[in-house]
């Protein structure tokens, strides 16, 4: 038997997953041989059954052990299979080649432990798919209620505008049956209603008591007098804003008090000559809740680290070849790994020879043998910070975009990527319109508002695999890949149209801000420096052309 | 709980072994139906069978019925490949059936702690 019950549950479902794959190229050799024998002149319920039954078996191990690419191919084998059995379809050469095909893509399947390992992490089944589903739906739907129906719809559009829907209800009745019948991510909430000094406190006090949740709630109101915010924290509230307020504000708030998601978790690579060693390592970071990949080879680290996205890389410091010390110095010289946290495991005590391994640009020292707990707890401590100091490092203290640097950065990795899978890139440059008149009209802290507006605008309304930075002081630039231009020029069309009807108030005048924006493609031009000055010159065009809009570059039209 | 599982494929069912030990259960393999029929036949002390339902001579679904015809009355939990629903219609009397995919691994325990 390939486990025993002393171990932990993730080493025998480790080892199981081991005996599987070992054990598939012998299934897959006994159906090549039932496969090779069938004919197609008479019926062979005997050696069909059993062809039928190694589809079947590797389908429900397959799919139990976690290894999704098997399921496919051996499904549909499985249901020919199954139709021949019942009388349903004949033998027929097309259809016996069709089985060999299956067999091969399965012979050709490379399929590995640590994957499927890995895969477990992402809990994908945690919560039945409806719920999950609802609670996507529902992340970003928030109610408003204030008496006053026209102020309730300017807030609840110009919310809109930084991705949240947004319902307006002028009455406490109608908030009431609205809550009872799809449950918001939050309340925004008005204090003085017709009904009283404080029915806005009260109603969503009874209406967390009826549903027995606690549905997160703002209030806003013109009272600032202590009763009225005393009354609005019993209800529940979790800030309270006075008007007039401010949209920026609002989404800010809303955006802590929505955002449920648990943190990424951690993503350690462990590179470790002996397999067991380095196995044991990712069990233990991994029933921390981390998410591991283990090398037992320094030369594929580099190939491994562009896909697997590591928060720290965890290193056997003696090993052949190229040792510890040798793999930090080749990773700092690669652009992008110069932050990434390096941590050695050894049993050197000799503090002379650890000094002079961390010389080379390590971060730390674990000395061996290590106790689990002192491995989770110090490698937890070290990504945790490290995360918090790349963050720092990587974005714009104002918008929390990335800043400058990264995003060139990010442009060159997200080109080149796009170069070897073929897909398309689109690089668009944005430049508010007229801010330095907001700064003299309205001073530096609206002009910042402005600013965090529009990051906020293009974060939350663009795809999570657009890439949003700051590329200097009133320039934004976000990258899209899978789009041609005319795709990406109409998203960042209707974010222009979007952020053109946010109000902002300032001084009690209120005033609305455009952008302007230049977009060129990759393929088209391909490289950085190129796609970005074509980007830019649109940019220019697009300003002298009136301002508010957006333009392409194209290099058979440029000026 | 003491339960019996009964699974054709060695590595299917030490899995299922493995879902249900770290849930604290104990439990014995059977690999075939006809071997499931004889211990539940002998040893009275299973509380809880579970079956996958694709197995040579004694499959599954008739390991329960005959189960049933012999006045043994345990819950019974059917692991299929395929989709559970059309057989829970057919044999009403399943305790349950599940998919045996990825999700058996949470989906199992869960449905064991209702019992």
């Amino acid at each position: 038997m390939p486990a025993s019950p002393q171990d932990s549950f993730q080493e025998r479902k480790r080892r199981l997953r081991i005996s599987f794959i070992e054990q598939l190229p012998d299934r897959l050799r006994q159906a090549r041989e039932l496969l090779a024998a069938l004919t197609t002149s008479e019926r062979q319920d005997e050696p069909l059954s059993q062809l039928h039954l190694i589809f079947h078996t590797l389908k429900g191990s397959g799919a139990s052990f976690g290894f999704d690419a098997i399921n496919a191919s051996a499904k549909e084998a499985e249901q020919t299979l199954r139709e021949v059995l019942d009388g349903d379809r004949r033998l027929s050469p097309h259809l016996l080649a069709d089985l060999r095909r299956h067999v091969q893509t399965l012979e050709e399947l490379k399929l590995s432990v640590d994957s499927a390992m890995a895969a477990d992490s992402q809990p994908r089944f945690t919560l039945p798919a409806q719920r999950a589903d609802e609670a996507g739906s529902n992340q970003r739907l928030i109610y408003l209620c204030d008496d006053d129906p026209i102020l309730a719809r300017d807030l609840s559009d110009q919310l809109g505008c930084f991705g949240y829907e947004v319902e307006p209800y002028a009455s406490l009745e109608a908030l009431r049956l609205a809550a009872l019948k799809r449950l918001p991510a939050a309340i925004i909430m008005d204090i003085m209603f017709p009904e009283g000094r404080d029915a806005g406190p009260a109603a969503v006090a009874e209406l967390n008591a009826r549903l027995d949740t606690r549905i997160p709630c703002l209030f806003i109101s013109m009272r600032d007098d202590f009763q009225a915010r005393l009354r609005a924290v019993k209800a529940g509230g979790h800030a309270y804003c006075r008007k007039p307020v401010k949209a920026v504000e609002l989404a800010e708030l809303l955006d802590q008090l929505t955002s449920r998601g648990t943190p990424d978790p951690y993503h350690i690579l462990i590179v470790d000559d002996d397999p067991d060693v380095g196995q044991f390592y990712a069990m233990v970071l991994e029933s921390a809740g981390m998410v591991t990949r283990v090398a037992n080879e320094p030369e594929r680290v580099p190939a491994i680290l562009e896909e697997f996205d590591a928060d720290l890389v965890l290193m056997d410091l003696y090993m052949p070849h190229c040792s510890g010390p040798e793999l930090a110095r080749v990773l700092r010289q690669i652009p992008g790994y110069l932050g990434l946290p390096i941590i050695y495991v050894s049993s050197e005590t000799d503090a002379r020879r650890q000094f002079k391994a961390l010389e080379v640009g390590a971060d730390g020292f674990l000395t061996k043998p290590i106790e689990p707990e002192r491995l989770v707890t110090e490698v937890h401590l070290r990504a945790e910070r490290m995360r918090t100091l790349r963050s720092l490092m990587i974005r714009d203290s104002l918008t929390g975009l990335f800043n400058h640097n990264t995003i060139l950065q990010l442009l060159k990795v997200a080109m080149a990527s796009c170069q070897r899978s073929g897909r398309l890139l689109c690089l668009a440059m944005i430049d508010v319109d007229h801010f330095k008149a907001v700064n003299d009209t309205h001073g530096h802290p609206t002009g910042d508002q402005v600013l965090m507006a529009l990051g906020r605008t293009l974060r939350l309304r663009l795809r999570e695999s657009d890439i949003v930075g700051r590329y200097g002081g009133e320039e934004f630039a976000v990258i899209m890949t899978g789009l041609d231009a005319d795709q990406a020029k109409s998203i960042m069309d209707s974010l222009r149209e979007s952020f053109a009807a946010v109000t902002f108030i300032a001084d009690g005048t209120e005033f609305h801000c455009t952008f302007s924006g230049g977009l060129a493609a990759f393929p088209e031009y391909s490289d950085p420096s190129a796609l970005i000055e074509a980007a830019d010159a649109a940019l220019y065009r697009a300003k002298r052309a009136g301002r508010n809009r957006i333009l392409i570059a194209h290099s058979n039209s440029r000026q | 709980m003491r339960i019996l599982i009964v699974d054709d494929d060695p590595l299917a069912g030490e899995m299922t072994l493995a879902v249900l030990e770290e849930a604290g259960h104990s439990c014995r393999l059977a690999e075939h139906g006809l071997e499931a029929l004889e211990r539940l036949t002998e040893d009275a002390t299973f509380e809880l069978v579970v079956s996958d339902l694709h197995m040579p001579l004694l499959d599954g679904l008739e390991l329960f019925q005959e189960l049933r015809e012999r006045g043994l009355e345990r819950p019974f939990v059917l692991l299929t490949g395929d989709d559970p629903t059309p057989l829970l219609e057919r044999e009403p009397g399943l305790r349950a059936c599940l998919a045996k995919d990825a999700s058996l691994e949470q989906r199992l325990p869960e449905l064991l702690d209702r019992l």
